[in-house]
């Protein structure tokens, strides 16, 4: 087994020095993304954007920060377990991508975050090559186990 | 050598594992005292860490005490509490102690707990510390670095079959093997047709080929306490029948071991589980009953006693002194 491989699919890239000129264009990055994903998916600003694959729903709104899925707490109505007047996170995810079809992309095992990239804007890391491209389209071989069950 | 969990499970057996509580002080007899209930019963002993985010006797130190009394454990670690440097140094340090089993977990959130004011950490989330786990029995940390001695982990995980999407329930353990996970423990089983279609599900994707199952048993000693779990604890299903049951008992300690002895027997004729996982909670001294009316005990009494003996002789022998 390629263990080098194994470590980039768990842990994010380091943080790499960005020139002086990248910082400006950050800066000003996050302040468009902001203008963009806050009102749209109460972004958190996390700079290492999984929303493509969680059915465009921001998985930091969660109050756990999870990043791969819901905790065992979800109550019976999809609400969440310590705001129980809030919906889960995770449940508006998963209805979310079954309806865009995009159950497939759950499957994957998400990074551990790289909190050094917070409040970083997530383009300008796509840009600089500091954490993985969005997915934006999806094989349709790629969608398997649940579509089967639906 | 007598067999540890890992050995029983891949071996194929059915298992056995029990819950222990530490205590909310200092006091290591009181974690003594309630193992004794599980002793030649439990095949392995999971202590709970820092369990609905009060504090207590940490699980690495109740388990060091149980290997000491020469039982196994099972280390519950939870994300709540910890950041990948802690997680990463507690999985070396139970490895050290001679302590190999090991729970991932998310954790349930501080505001249930006597700190509510606590700052969560979740740095990790529990998928991702199988994962993590895993990655250094295989020689590395999370920063790439080599660890020259790996720590020996048998790497479980939890899943709660009860919580909608019950598709993503299945999904998520289907991670939780991608991970590295080698055996799940879920939930307590107060609805036995949804963990059926859960188990269905599981089967249908294949995934308890790959993965030992521990279904969760929860003897009650009373209706309140169901109603206060159906209530206070999220993600929990209970039957209407078993909290009817339960409130036209007359003896209702006597009904609530009855339930959970059925329970039992009824999940072992589910396909793909290999074991039960028993939860009694504040209520330890009833497993002996629990496993002897449901038939755990005729089975050890069946196979050849293991070289356990000599040693707890000797163990005794030394505490005599």
């Amino acid at each position: 087994m390629n263990k080098e491989k194994d470590f980039d699919e768990l842990v994010t890239l380091k943080k790499r020095d960005l020139s002086r000129g990248e910082k400006i264009l950050s800066k000003i990055m996050l302040f468009f993304e902001d203008l963009f994903k806050v009102p749209l998916f109460k972004c958190h600003h996390c700079g290492e954007c999984i929303l493509s694959h969680t059915g465009f729903v921001c998985s930091q709104r969660c109050p756990k920060r999870l990043r791969n899925g819901p905790c065992g707490g979800t109550r019976a109505n999809g609400h969440c377990e310590v705001y129980p007047e809030r919906k889960c996170v995770w449940y508006m995810a998963f209805q979310r991508a079954r309806r865009l079809r995009r159950t497939s992309l759950l499957h994957r095992i998400e990074k551990i975050h790289n909190w050094e990239l917070e409040k970083t804007s997530a383009w300008l890391n796509v840009w600089t090559k500091q954490i993985e491209p969005p997915t934006f389209i999806i094989r349709s071989d790629d969608d398997h186990d649940i579509k089967k069950q639906d | 050598m007598t067999m540890t969990l890992k050995n029983k499970i891949e071996s194929g057996q059915f298992v056995l594992t029990a819950e222990l509580g530490p205590p909310r002080s200092s006091k290591g007899d009181s974690v003594r005292k309630k193992s004794r209930h599980f002793r030649d019963i439990a095949d392995g002993i999971n202590i709970t860490d820092n369990q609905t985010a009060i504090v207590r006797l940490p699980s690495i130190a109740a388990s060091k005490i149980l290997v000491e009394e020469g039982l196994e454990p099972v280390v519950q670690i939870t994300c709540r509490d910890r950041n990948r440097l802690a997680l990463q140094s507690d999985l070396l340090g139970m490895s050290a102690l001679g302590i190999h089993n090991v729970l991932c977990l998310t954790g349930d959130y501080q505001s249930f707990g006597n700190h509510p004011e606590a700052k969560g950490v979740f740095d990790l989330d529990s998928v991702q510390l199988i994962a993590a786990a895993k990655r250094m029995t295989q020689g590395y940390f999370l920063s790439g670095d080599q660890i020259k001695t790996p720590p020996h982990l048998f790497i479980g995980g939890a899943a709660n079959p009860f919580a909608p999407p019950l598709e993503f329930r299945v999904l998520r353990l289907a991670k939780k093997i991608k991970a590295g996970a080698q055996f799940i423990q879920t939930q307590a089983v107060f609805d036995l047709e949804r963990f059926a279609e859960w188990m269905k599900r599981v089967r249908d994707w294949g995934l308890h080929e790959k993965i030992a199952i521990l279904a969760g048993v929860m003897p009650v000693k009373s209706v309140k306490a169901l109603q206060y779990m159906e209530k206070e604890v999220p993600g929990m299903t209970i039957s209407k029948d078993i909290i009817s049951r339960m409130e036209k008992a007359e003896k209702p300690k006597e009904e609530g071991v009855k339930i959970a002895v059925e329970t039992i027997q009824k999940l072992r004729e589910i396909k793909g589980l290999q074991g039960i996982h028993l939860m009694p909670l504040m209520w330890e001294s009833i497993t002996p009953r629990i496993a002897e009316e449901s038939g755990f005990l005729k089975e050890k009494k069946s196979s050849p006693r293991s070289e356990k003996s000599p040693e707890e002789k000797q163990h005794s022998r030394e505490k005599g002194k």
